[in-house]
């Protein structure tokens, strides 16, 4: 133990460099779960805030954000109609791509009554729109493109107001965008089309019977609100978790290297004394201990600084860019330790070998 | 010295080995981020690419097609081709959807077409026929065969159910394909209205586009028209824009990992050498030649995983589409200029601490015995 610790520490710049290169690999890979994980949140905010239990699709459309549904004419009646539903909120929703000074900017716009909710669920400044040409928008958003009360912008080929503020409707991808119902079906041009109807069950009524009750209706498919949400993470999930874990792996790698480099130096430097070892008598497994340890100890420096690397970089991050939400889980900073232990374990491979090929002999022979 | 920094990169293979190994990964990871978003980009684009229009026109302020909608009265279509200088107009309905196949679900972009369509189609047909007739649906080969399906089997998108009737390439996406119904499908599903998304412009011979889109927006009222080249490279603007902070964010901590890789081999190299570095001195040696050393050290690592890298990465583009999903990367010369330019910046960071090392390193200590090990 105390030898591992002296050969560790006994160049202690080196050690410190490893120490930053496994912070930086494990940084990494906390910043992507994190980016992660706050994506499935944030795209999960508005089903999580809008009013009703069942969310009511067209036929085949299992996500919210992932297509575009709309539903046959008179589905709100007829699901109105059916035992059990407490209340109906339809809304019309699309993504559309607005163009600010130059830049794209993916919005997803969501067509409400505001007497009947749908809308936005925290304004911070301003209200809900009372005409077809006003708009609420995400502060973030407003924020990044220097847009206040009062500004106007264009949503397709009509001009808007902005009349509210609202918080917690964006992410790094797109941002909510709140008009009156009206106003959506005018720029999609079909006069009362909804897209989705979220519902509400009486008191005491339950969800899933009601879900199952409301199946019965041509041309719709009905999802407790939480299947919707768990599509939609799968599909966003797809779509990032190939490159993330792709890019995880890399770092890995990379930490692995850090390390394996920094220990496979000090046992080369000790070659004689670890043979010295050998030649009274100790045997492998307590020098492959000895190397192992020093590995262990300087990825467990290093996955301690990716840590606390991360949750800083994180909270600056989201400062500077508060469209980005990143969330580390103790399951994610969990797993990152491990990983930092993987990375001690297979980086004393190399050393441990050197170590076991060692013939004692040697040592006296210089 | 020049030869003395080759020596001292190549004695130890291993050390060689894990410092352009490192390198390598530190770039891979900023060359792979960059070819995904690249190949994001290419995707996205695939069907307007493919499309064989000239012009692009939409509802007026419709700039993409891609996370949007467009909706033209049907009068629009006649108004485009009284325009003098083109050659034909397909109208085609356009939306987001599902294709259903089981109980699988695939997002695609559902699009319908008109009878003998001379533009819009698929691009590359594999199986069956090229444009769909009522009942049918036109889908991607990929999404057919991992759902098992072929020829004459059910499918259903917008709810209704179809018969695939051909199999198309090329148009697959991470998250979504592109699937054609005709647009009498289209119009019973969506309601019956006559408006269409999009008009496809095929120019006469000898009309530029942009000549042709501007005439367009000039003498129909409420539409947007753009060449096929600019609607396709506004598609791919969305992409880049959206990811524009993310990537600067991934590359600055990629270039940190590179950067505290090289720092580490420079430094334990250096480290390793101070003896001989210090017998160099004090037989004359200056200190300008011996930090010249350490720099082309570290330029010298830094190539070998800058190439090493590099392959790297165009391996991984070539397994990843092996692995069925349909991941494409893409390697484009700016992202190589970027990936370059780090690289640059990583050698030469890392020779700093070295440098002032052997800028203190005192040649008398050499023969009191201080400096070797």
């Amino acid at each position: 133990m105390r030898l591992a610790w002296r050969n560790l520490i006994q160049e202690r710049t080196r050690l410190a460099l490893s120490v930053v290169g496994v912070a930086l690999a494990i940084l990494l890979i906390l910043l992507l779960q994190g980016f992660l994980r706050g994506m499935f949140q944030q795209i999960a905010a508005y089903l999580e805030h809008s009013p009703g239990s069942v969310v009511v699709a067209q036929d085949g459309v299992v996500n919210l954000l992932g297509a575009t549904s709309l539903l046959p004419q008179g589905a709100a009646e007829d699901v109105a109609a059916v035992e059990g539903v407490s209340s109906v909120v339809p809304i019309l929703s699309q993504f559309v791509i607005l163009d600010f000074h130059g830049k794209k900017q993916p919005a997803y716009l969501v067509g409400y009554d505001p007497a009947i909710g749908g809308g936005p669920w925290d304004m911070v400044e301003g209200s809900e729109p009372v005409a077809d040409d006003e708009v609420v928008v995400d502060r973030v958003l407003a924020q990044r493109h220097d847009l206040g009360l009062g500004d106007r912008f264009q949503i397709m080929d009509r001009e808007f107001t902005i009349v509210g503020l609202s918080q917690g409707t964006t992410s790094w991808m797109t941002s909510f965008l709140f008009i009156r119902k009206t106003a959506a079906e005018g720029l999609v041009r079909v006069p009362g089309a909804t897209s989705f109807l979220l519902v509400s069950p009486e008191a005491g009524e339950d969800a899933q019977s009601l879900r199952l009750r409301l199946s019965g209706i041509t041309g719709t498919q009905s999802l407790l609100k939480t299947e919707m949400i768990a599509n939609d993470s799968k599909l966003f999930g797809k779509l990032f978790s190939a490159p993330i874990r792709l890019m995880a792996g890399i770092a890995f790698l990379v930490g692995t290297l850090v390390v394996g480099l920094v220990i496979y130096t000090a046992t080369v430097e000790r070659r004689r004394e670890y043979g010295v070892l050998k030649a009274v008598g100790a045997p492998n497994r307590v020098l492959f201990g000895v190397v192992t340890l020093q590995a262990l100890v300087a990825s467990a420096a290093g996955s301690l600084g990716g840590v606390a690397l991360a949750a800083g970089a994180a909270s600056v991050i989201m400062r500077l860019r508060p469209q980005f939400l990143i969330i580390l889980e103790p399951s994610a900073v969990g797993g990152a330790i491990a990983a930092g232990v993987g990375m001690a374990l297979l980086a004393a491979l190399l050393p441990a070998r050197i170590v076991a090929n060692l013939p004692p002999a040697e040592v006296f022979r210089r | 010295m020049l030869r003395l920094a080759i020596r001292n990169l190549f004695q130890s293979r291993a050390r060689l080995v894990i410092t352009a190994g490192g390198v390598a990964l530190s770039l891979l990871l900023i060359l792979t981020l960059d070819a995904i978003f690249q190949g994001v980009e290419r995707q996205v684009s695939a069907y307007i690419d493919q499309s064989g229009a000239d012009v692009f026109v939409a509802q007026q302020g419709v700039r993409n097609m891609h996370m949007a909608s467009s909706s033209l009265p049907a009068a629009a279509l006649g108004q485009v081709e009284a325009v003098p200088g083109v050659g034909s107009v397909t109208p085609i309905l356009y939306v987001t959807n599902v294709v259903s196949i089981g109980d699988s679900r695939n997002v695609a972009y559902v699009i319908g077409l008109p009878d003998g369509a001379q533009a819009g189609g698929p691009a590359r047909t594999v199986a069956g026929r090229g444009l769909p007739r009522p009942g049918e649906a036109i889908i991607d080969r990929s999404i057919a065969l991992k759902a098992g399906v072929g020829l004459g089997d059910e499918v259903k998108i917008l709810g209704r159910a179809f018969t695939v009737a051909g199999l198309t390439t090329g148009m697959v996406n991470l998250v979504s394909s592109v699937a054609f119904i005709s647009m009498e499908d289209f119009r019973q599903a969506r309601a019956g209205s006559d408006a269409v998304s999009f008009l496809l412009v095929r120019a006469r011979d000898g009309v530029p586009p942009a000549d042709l889109a501007a005439r367009i927006e000039d003498q129909v009222g409420g539409v947007t028209a753009q060449t096929t080249a600019e609607f396709a490279a506004g598609e791919r603007r969305v992409i880049r824009d959206m990811s524009t902070d993310l990537l600067a964010i991934m590359n600055l901590v990629g270039m940190l990992i590179g950067l505290a890789v090289m720092a580490l081999t420079t430094y334990t190299a250096s480290l390793g050498r101070r003896a001989e570095y210090g017998v160099l001195k004090a037989l004359g040696a200056r200190n300008a030649d011996l930090r010249l050393t350490v720099v082309f050290q570290a330029m010298l690592s830094v190539a070998l995983g800058f190439t090493a890298g590099l392959a790297l990465t165009f391996l991984l583009a070539a397994l990843v589409p092996l692995t069925g999903a349909n991941l494409l990367l893409l390697v484009k010369s700016d992202s190589l200029v970027k990936v370059g330019v780090i690289s640059l910046v990583i050698a030469g960071a890392s020779a700093v601490l070295p440098v002032v090392q052997i800028g203190r390193l005192d040649p008398a200590q050499v023969f009191r015995g201080g400096l070797g090990r």
